[in-house]
């Protein structure tokens, strides 16, 4: 127990009080994501394949943002995190492949 | 750091109702874990006993299906799961030089939710018809259309609650061997059982999720007129089959991967050796946990995906074979060249090896889909599936049990009973189902309830029976070295066997409260053995001796499960023809589950709103422990 | 290691990481989330599997989603997302009553997410769009109501933290509590991310 007990210590000297700008501007990126998301579908005209791998990506841009700002995992110390993050993402990969691909035959 | 909080320990009965102690997690889970084992063991042999000549009439047809059910579901999840967190209790804090998990009180209520799933299941045999669909409860059968009692309905509830315990107990274990190694325990110093219990908990946070899905789909189908799986609505019959199996194959690996750590220490142990190959073991265990959750449709070759699927899965499911052959290997060359003693626990390790073998072997051939089409839904499979699971998962269970009891209980298992124990089981073992492997080249259909006379499956079958037969007289011969054990003095030295290489070997039989006095500084792998080879007898300490900080116990857990238990009833039966009275109106708006809920509900809030401040033991009582062993 | 250390002094930098406990739930809960990602995954492609079986006559996701009610949804629950890591970013500095402040407004903000989260399933009801309906109908609910039961539960839990910290104030027993739900509420918005894009916008476009 003692052994992990110098690295909460570092963690205070790396890292001064952050401010709130660019948590801000992750918001801002994130609702531009989304209403720009919303209008395309408003929009309708637009090939579906287009706007269907449009959103996703635009869905996941917006997940990355708000995980690593919000959630900090693009700080020091979230290797756990991230690798439990990532193992249930792979799992849900296989799970949706499933469901798009096999679940009808 | 020693304050004066009133030291709450209970002891008797309330003792064991509230503890948050691991090691006495590990005993409650083995005790019921074990209990459900002699109940499958006791639905196996009717089930053997039903088919030891054609058409017999020992149980009814639908009892039959009742006894199958009940025999893959209780072997599965409520023997041999508890078993495998009886022995990651038990074990994995003290070879990682730990205190305490992460997470006692969680780990409580995993014990106590898995416990509740439990009886509950096991209550539908007196209520009205246990779950009769297989333990795998496909889709349509298992729908309300077809299945009409309230069986499913145990079935899928029972589980579920069951399986919040065995998530919560996953994610306690990984959080304990992330965060509470003790000093110079880097990951690739930990000892191979750690390891595999690591990767293990892993797969259960990422499998069971998937059950629960399921599950409350169907439970959703079941009692709220859901469509998920009812075709005539739009549904998807095998939908269910992949979230099944999503879940199910990662759920075999859960199940032998702790075997394979506990296979690599006994191993390694008897063989007065280093483990051969500890990084390329290590490397298997993470590949076959990644590589489980790639191949779970090969148990649904003849569902119809098209070839490209069976193709792809075929291939992945192959490849399994590659890493699990590193670790058989890895094996034999420990044991080559080694010292090796036969005691029980080795004796189960070493016929583990050769019977496991065997499995894998039937299992690359199911791999093959085209062949599969020949196999499936016969005795082969079941002659595979079991040649894995007891002939893998058991036999590791059974030598760790014997390794780790004194550990455990402080008192060492009798060697000749365990002897006899152990012949017993592993030819009764090999007669029941190696002649399974050719019943179902011939023919014969799994989850039948009869077979005609002249077919020639009637002498195998009787091997068979006769095997079953075997097995249960080697569990009884355990169960009586069990009571003739505990009869004798708790005089187990810290390192009983004398040759012990890991952490958990440096502490009294059994382990105090605290586990360790001082937390010790590890210096390499096989932590203890490199300090016996440098001429101690003890490990080095991390820090000087001083109070140590211990969680109080706590009766909410216990609450907690009682709460999902209600609940779970008051789902099920929310449904029905009651007539007009009160209790009709009780069950019908869901009265029942909603209290239910409120009780667990009410624990969680308690649990955050009063702080658990803990006790300390103080210096002389640790320095008294240690004086009474010296 | 009892989590006394600073209840006294001043609290560090980052409070729910003081102690081996604050770590040790920080971590679990990760971990907890990873199991999450499985969940609402599985709950998806349930969705995605069944998203057509609509059934003859029963209103088509097309017909149904009203996405002005949609965006405001998800408009809320975004700046609620932001309004707790400005409550988390309070916490760091030690900052308890803006802290409290901010977690208020986040509670309020998801209380009208389920607002409009109930008026909407209302609406689907009476459009003959019932849980029992259809394969789609039935995914569908489950699947939303899976994150709204979600929101509902960070509601309460944030609520109760709320008034454990006015009682007891910041410390590192309360910190790691906050960080932990912060984390949830963050988590719970990412969900939402994905059903907004797969469940209204797709389904939308058809």
């Amino acid at each position: 127990m003692a052994g992990t007990q110098h690295s909460a210590a570092e963690e205070n000297k790396r890292h001064k009080h952050e401010g709130p700008k660019k948590h801000i501007i992750a918001f801002i990126f994130s609702i531009l994501l989304t209403i720009i998301a919303f209008a395309m579908v408003a929009a309708g005209e637009i090939n579906t394949t287009f706007i269907y791998v449009m959103l996703v990506v635009m869905a996941l841009i917006q997940v990355f943002v708000q995980m690593g700002f919000w959630m900090h995992m693009k700080d020091r110390g979230h290797v756990f995190p991230i690798v439990g993050i990532l193992g249930g993402v792979f799992v849900v990969f296989t799970i949706v492949i499933m469901a798009e691909y096999w679940a009808w035959w | 750091m020693a304050h004066g909080h009133k030291v709450k320990r209970y002891s008797g009965l309330k003792d064991w109702l509230t503890t948050v102690d691991h090691k006495k997690i590990g005993i409650l889970y083995l005790l019921s874990g074990g209990f459900f084992f002699l109940v499958g063991g006791l639905e196996a042999l009717l089930i053997r006993i039903q088919l030891w000549k054609p058409l017999n009439d020992f149980v009814a047809a639908h009892t039959f299906n009742e006894l199958l059910t009940m025999h893959g579901t209780t072997m599965i999840f409520l023997a041999a799961m508890p078993m495998i967190f009886a022995l990651m209790n038990a074990i994995v804090p003290l070879q990682i030089g730990a205190r305490d998990v992460a997470f006692p009180f969680v780990n409580a209520i995993g014990f106590w939710t898995f416990f509740a799933g439990g009886v509950l299941l096991n209550v539908s045999w007196f209520a009205g018809g246990a779950p009769d669909a297989g333990w795998t409860a496909y889709a349509p059968l298992s729908t309300a259309t077809y299945s009409s009692t309230h069986g499913l309905d145990y079935y899928v509830i029972g589980l579920q609650i069951a399986g919040i315990g065995t998530l919560v107990g996953g994610i306690n274990f990984l959080a304990t061997i992330i965060n509470m190694r003790a000093p110079g325990m880097s990951f690739m110093r930990m000892p191979m059982f750690t390891w595999t219990a690591f990767i293990t908990s892993a797969l259960i946070l990422f499998a069971f999720p998937a059950l629960t899905v399921g599950l409350v789909a169907m439970m959703f189908d079941r009692v709220f007129s859901a469509n998920f799986f009812e075709p005539t609505n739009g549904g998807n019959a095998v939908l269910w089959e992949h979230i099944f199996w999503i879940f199910g194959h990662p759920e075999v690996y859960i199940l032998i991967l702790p075997a394979f750590g506990v296979i690599s220490e006994v191993i390694s142990t008897f063989s007065r050796k280093r483990l051969f190959g500890y990084s390329s073991m290590v490397f298997a265990t993470v590949l076959i946990g990644f590589l489980g959750f790639m191949v779970w449709a090969h148990h649904m070759f003849t569902t119809g995906l098209g070839p490209v699927a069976n193709a792809l899965f075929s291939i992945a499911t192959m490849l399994i074979a590659v890493p699990t052959g590193i670790k058989i290997f890895n094996w034999l060359f420990t044991m080559w060249g080694g010292s090796i003693r036969f005691t029980t626990a080795n004796l189960f390790a070493v016929g583990f090896v050769p019977t496991f073998v065997m499995g894998g072997v039937t299992g690359v051939m199911l791999a093959a889909a085209p062949a599969d089409f020949q196999y499936h839904d016969s005795y082969f499979v079941v002659a595979h599936f079991h040649y894995v699971i007891v002939g893998g998962l058991i036999l590791g269970l059974f030598s760790g049990l014997f390794y780790w009891w004194p550990k455990m209980f402080g008192r060492m298992l009798n060697e000749t009973l365990g002897k006899i124990f152990f012949w017993l089981f592993f030819i009764g073992f090999h007669l029941t189902f190696f002649v399974q492997h050719f019943l179902g080249l011939m023919g014969m259909p799994r989850r039948v309830w009869t077979y005609l006379d002249g077919l020639g499956f009637n002498n195998l079958n009787l091997i068979s029976t006769i095997g079953a037969m075997t097995m249960g007289l080697g569990t009884i011969v355990f169960l009586i070295n069990i009571v003739v054990t505990s009869a004798k003095p708790r005089n187990a030295s810290n390192d009983p066997w004398e040759d012990g290489r890991t952490l958990e070997w440096t502490i009294p039989s059994p382990a105090p409260e605290y586990n360790f006095a001082q937390t010790p500084l590890v210096r390499g792998y096989d932590a203890f053995w490199k300090e016996k080879m440098e001429g101690k007898t003890e490990m080095v300490p991390a820090e000087p001796l001083g109070p140590i900080h211990m969680p109080s116990p706590s009766s909410l857990p216990l609450f907690m499960s009682i709460g999902l238990f209600i609940a779970g009833l008051g789902f099920m039966y929310a449904k029905g023809d009651y007539g007009t009275g009160a209790w009709a109106w009780i069950l019908h708006h869901h009265i029942v589950a909603i209290f239910g809920l409120a009780i667990t509900l009410t624990c969680m809030f308690l649990r955050s709103v009063f702080d658990d401040h803990g006790f300390h033991i103080e210096t002389d009582e640790i320095l008294r422990d240690k004086g009474v062993k010296a | 290691m009892s989590g006394h250390a600073h209840v006294d002094g001043k609290l560090p930098h980052e409070p729910e990481k003081a102690t081996l406990e604050g770590r040790n739930k920080v971590l679990g809960f990760w971990l907890f989330l990873g199991g999450e990602t499985v969940l609402f995954g599985t709950l998806f492609s349930a969705f995605l599997a069944l998203r057509h079986q609509v059934g003859d006559g029963n209103p088509t996701a097309n017909e149904l989603f009203e996405l002005p009610t949609v965006a405001l949804a998800t408009f809320i629950l975004l700046t609620s997302s932001l309004t707790s890591v400005f409550a988390i970013q309070s916490m760091h500095t030690n900052k308890v009553k803006s802290m409290l402040w901010w977690l208020v407004i986040t509670v309020i903000f998801g209380l009208a997410f389920l607002g409009l989260e109930i008026y909407e399933f209302n609406n689907y009801v009476h459009e003959g769009h019932k849980f029992s309906t259809s394969a789609f109908s039935s995914s569908f609910y489950t699947l939303v109501g899976f994150h709204g039961a979600h929101v509902l539960f960070g509601v309460l839990w944030i609520s109760i933290l709320i008034a454990q910290v006015l009682k007891k104030g910041l410390n590192v027993v309360t910190a790691p509590k906050i960080y932990v739900a912060g984390m949830y509420w963050h988590f719970i918005d990412v969900v939402w991310v994905f059903i907004f894009t797969v469940v209204y916008l797709m389904g939308k476009v058809g």
